[in-house]
């Protein structure tokens, strides 16, 4: 599960092109939007694209990102028990 | 009562009707366009679309165009719109070179790019179409099927552009600017927005549900409108009646998100309430209104929240119809102002089709057909970035009220980015030197400007905007401006290549929203009003050569009309590799001698002169203009030094020399294009270098065309002469 909360750190920070940004600035158990990182929607829609090109994952109804993209590491426990690749 | 705005005439198409006859009888009826994919061709045929029914071919044939002539969708359904428009004003073709035209439009000729973006990247096949490519040529192609019109432009603001070209017809007229102005927009569905629209996530799969419970997106549509706009003067010397007048009209920018309206709905509040402050006309006397009402959950909520401040518990009869239309996004703001032009004519409120369930907080829409007679609309258009528009549009007995002053014009500031050292005037005495024929800008650390999280999403472009407009307004001692206009020929150029090359490459699927929602031309606009929290007028032209002279205009006439005391005047454009060998290509720039590169300028004009660089005495717009016309206008033009385009490209340069020899005699000429390159929008660069030439007193020697004129004298007054390959024309006076 570390290796993937670290790969899945490095992805977001590539996806959402966070410049200055190494995975070890990101607390897997913080909140990835409104008060910790500052992400928003569009960042959401970003994370969509990023889990189905790496995990393919396909969420179809943005409203569950909201649930899913709480912090890294629910979202690293969401891949592990979706992934299809 | 001075110079109310007369509708002389109008035309339409859409996925209702060919025109305004086929359109009444579906809005009547109840009769909805939308449905299954015909025309486009791309894989997700999973979405309902408002097509116009017909193909590229019909048009042609309708329009009596060739088969081999280079058009595009949006020019061939605006010519569809444009020749009922015309024939409906009464208006004849040797009246057409008095007349001016102003479209909107986002797409322009994406529907030709993304079929041949590869060809232009890799070899020469398709190469007569990458000069349609922009939103100007699209206006160009539509208007000159019917003569040579005075003036064009182009407004970009996504899906209020046609609203927004409406808004600046009504200004020209009430300045005596002109006295007939045809207004309105095109949009054609492109796979480049389904699919864009759609990595937004803000597609339904079913029939749209506008103010419904249930709703979950939006269908997307197409089609153009246009309206003829007349004075009272004119249309009584031409014998011709008003279907409906504009009696009012608002502009705000939300100044919120890119893509997401404010729970509050502040930008579209702003817009509706200043449209009836204009026509002064209390909320109470609304008969009816034409929402933009698109059916994402956010747009509707939004909307509602706005109308339920402005209205209170009288909220007036609303519908949406784009459940008849599907969103026709940059042309829905005249669509839907010929539905209501229609609705007044007829007596009736069109249906908020396929409702059932009011939503939580929500409007409560008309859903049954109303028959009333109806005297003042109020129509709606909102874009991305949060360009919200409101028209008024009333029955001809209500007045506009009008108020033109003669207001000096000062330049309090401008700011540059470009091939030359940024923020600073080192070109004057130290230019950056280039062999290369092409150079991208020299760019400053933008962290002081931009925080990291807030930069993650911006291209270049962006940032040089936000850099040049937040020193400009510092250096002009204003603490905010009344309105930011901004001009660019070619938008967010780089993020729009990156769309292109992912839907080109690796097909319809997981594609980037942030590319999407970074390629439309108003991102710059709105991005700037976000960062200054700045709710006032914001509107984008895309116009070729003459985008940063068009907003140049755009302030001048509302500052005349004391609408607004000050203007953030943006002129942006940037440059890839990959574009600048597309651009090459198709002839469209790099020609001979010609160094290309990029520019952002931002310039603060303002009516009040605490602390100014130089005051802007007078300024005209031309399209095509004959000789004789030329010289009347540049009697009112004279100059000791007139700044040039000369760029090294032979044909412009000698037009440049020959032009200023027959119109100002001896007057010494300047460049500029030699060193800060040749962009778009580099008449800002011009604006920028007279300005601080007239502030400095003082002409650099490597300015002037012939080194036998350098002299010393200081400068007292500067014309900026323009010309975007010899059609369209602009002159801006400046004096120190």
């Amino acid at each position: 599960m570390d290796e993937l909360i670290y790969t899945l750190k490095q992805q977001i920070i590539e996806a959402l092109n966070l410049e200055d940004m190494k995975p070890e600035d990101i607390d897997e158990n913080a909140s990835l939007f409104g008060e910790g990182l500052g992400l928003d929607s569009i960042d959401a829609l970003e994370l969509i694209v990023m889990m189905e090109k790496n995990y393919g994952i396909k969420l179809q109804d943005p409203a569950k990102g909201k649930e899913i993209f709480k912090s890294v590491a629910v979202m690293a426990d969401f891949i592990a028990k979706n992934r299809t690749k | 009562m001075t110079n109310p705005i007369l509708i002389t005439g109008c035309g339409v198409v859409s996925a209702i009707g060919n025109n305004k006859a086929e359109t009444l009888d579906a809005l009547l009826n109840n009769r909805s366009g939308v449905g299954p994919l015909v025309y486009l061709k791309t894989e997700h045929k999973e979405f309902p679309v408002g097509e116009v029914k017909m193909s590229d071919e019909e048009m042609r044939k309708r329009l009596n165009i060739s088969d081999n002539a280079i058009t595009t969708r949006t020019a061939l359904m605006g010519m569809t719109a444009l020749d009922e428009a015309l024939k409906d004003a009464k208006i004849t073709p040797e009246l057409i070179p008095e007349i001016g035209f102003i479209s909107g439009t986002t797409v322009g000729g994406m529907d030709m790019s993304e079929q041949f973006y590869l060809d232009y990247v890799n070899n020469e096949k398709h190469r007569e179409y990458i000069a349609v490519h922009d939103c100007g040529s699209c206006s160009e192609m539509t208007a000159e099927h019917f003569g040579k019109f005075a003036f064009i432009t182009t407004l970009s603001t996504a899906c209020s552009s046609a609203a927004n070209a409406i808004i600046l017809g009504a200004n020209m007229i009430r300045c005596g600017k002109a006295s007939i102005v045809v207004v309105g927009g095109s949009e054609c569905i492109t796979k480049f927005h389904l699919n864009g629209f759609n990595s937004l996530m803000i597609l339904d799969t079913q029939w749209c549900r506008p103010f419904d419970a249930t709703r979950a997106g939006l269908n997307l549509g197409e089609g153009a409108a246009y309206l003829v706009l007349e004075s009272e003067e004119s249309a009584k010397k031409r014998g011709v009646k008003a279907q409906a007048i504009l009696s009012g009209y608002g502009n705000a920018c939300d100044a919120f998100h890119q893509t997401a309206s404010s729970p509050d709905g502040e930008g579209a509040f702003r817009a509706m309430k200043e449209a009836l402050q204009l026509a002064d006309i209390k909320p109470d006397k609304i008969d009816y209104i034409n929402a933009h009402g698109t059916g994402t959950p956010n747009n509707d909520a939004s909307e509602s929240a706005a109308v339920k401040r402005l209205f209170g518990d009288n909220v007036p009869p609303m519908s949406s119809t784009k459940q008849f239309t599907g969103h026709t996004t940059s042309a829905s703001g005249s669509i839907e102002a010929v539905f209501c032009i229609l609705a007044l004519q007829n007596g009736f409120v069109p249906v908020n089709l396929n409702w059932s369930q009011p939503m939580e907080d929500g409007i409560v829409p008309v859903h049954q057909t109303v028959k009333k007679e109806l005297k003042h609309i109020l129509c709606n258009a909102f874009g991305f970035g949060g360009n919200d528009s409101s028209l008024l549009l009333s029955k001809y007995e209500t007045s506009l009220i009008s108020s033109e002053t003669t207001t000096p014009i000062y330049v309090l500031s401008a700011k540059q980015i470009s091939v030359q050292q940024p923020l600073c005037e080192d070109w004057m005495t130290q230019p950056v030197v280039y062999q290369q024929p092409f150079n991208r800008s020299i760019d400053p650390s933008f962290k002081d400007y931009i925080s990291p999280i807030e930069a993650r999403r911006m291209g270049k472009i962006l940032k040089r905007a936000i850099a040049t407009s937040k020193e400009a307004i510092k250096a002009s001692g204003l603490d905010s401006v009344d309105a930011i206009i901004t001009g660019t020929g070619y938008g967010c150029i780089e993020n729009t290549e990156f769309f292109l090359e992912a839907l080109s490459k690796d097909g319809e699927q997981m594609l980037s929203p942030t590319y999407f929602m970074q390629s439309t031309h108003n991102t710059i606009s709105s991005l700037v009003a976000i960062q200054t929290k700045n709710h006032g007028y914001n509107v984008t032209y895309a116009h070729k050569g003459i985008s940063f002279d068009s907003a140049l205009q755009d302030a001048v006439l509302q500052m005349r009309l004391g609408k607004i005391n000050s203007a953030l005047i943006g002129g942006h454009d940037e440059l890839t590799e990959t574009f600048y060998r597309i651009l090459k290509k198709g002839g469209m720039m790099g020609k001979d001698d010609e160094m290309c590169g990029e520019a952002a300028v931002s310039v603060v004009l303002s009516t009040k002169n605490d602390n100014y660089l130089c005051k802007l005495v007078n300024f005209n717009m031309l399209h095509k203009p004959t000789m004789e016309k030329l010289k009347a206008v540049a009697k009112d033009f004279q100059a000791d030094y007139i700044l040039t385009g000369i760029s090294g490209n032979n044909k412009s340069d000698k037009l440049y020399l020959t032009e200023t020899k027959e119109l100002f005699g001896d007057a010494k000429l300047l460049k500029y294009k030699h060193i800060f390159g040749e962009s778009f929008t580099s008449s800002g660069i011009a604006v920028y270098v007279a300005a601080h030439c007239l502030k400095a007193g003082k002409i650099p020697a490597h300015l002037f065309v012939n080194q036998t004129e350098i002299c010393g004298k200081k400068p007292s007054k500067i014309l900026i002469f323009n010309h975007s390959d010899g059609n369209n024309y602009s002159l801006t006076l400046l004096k120190a």
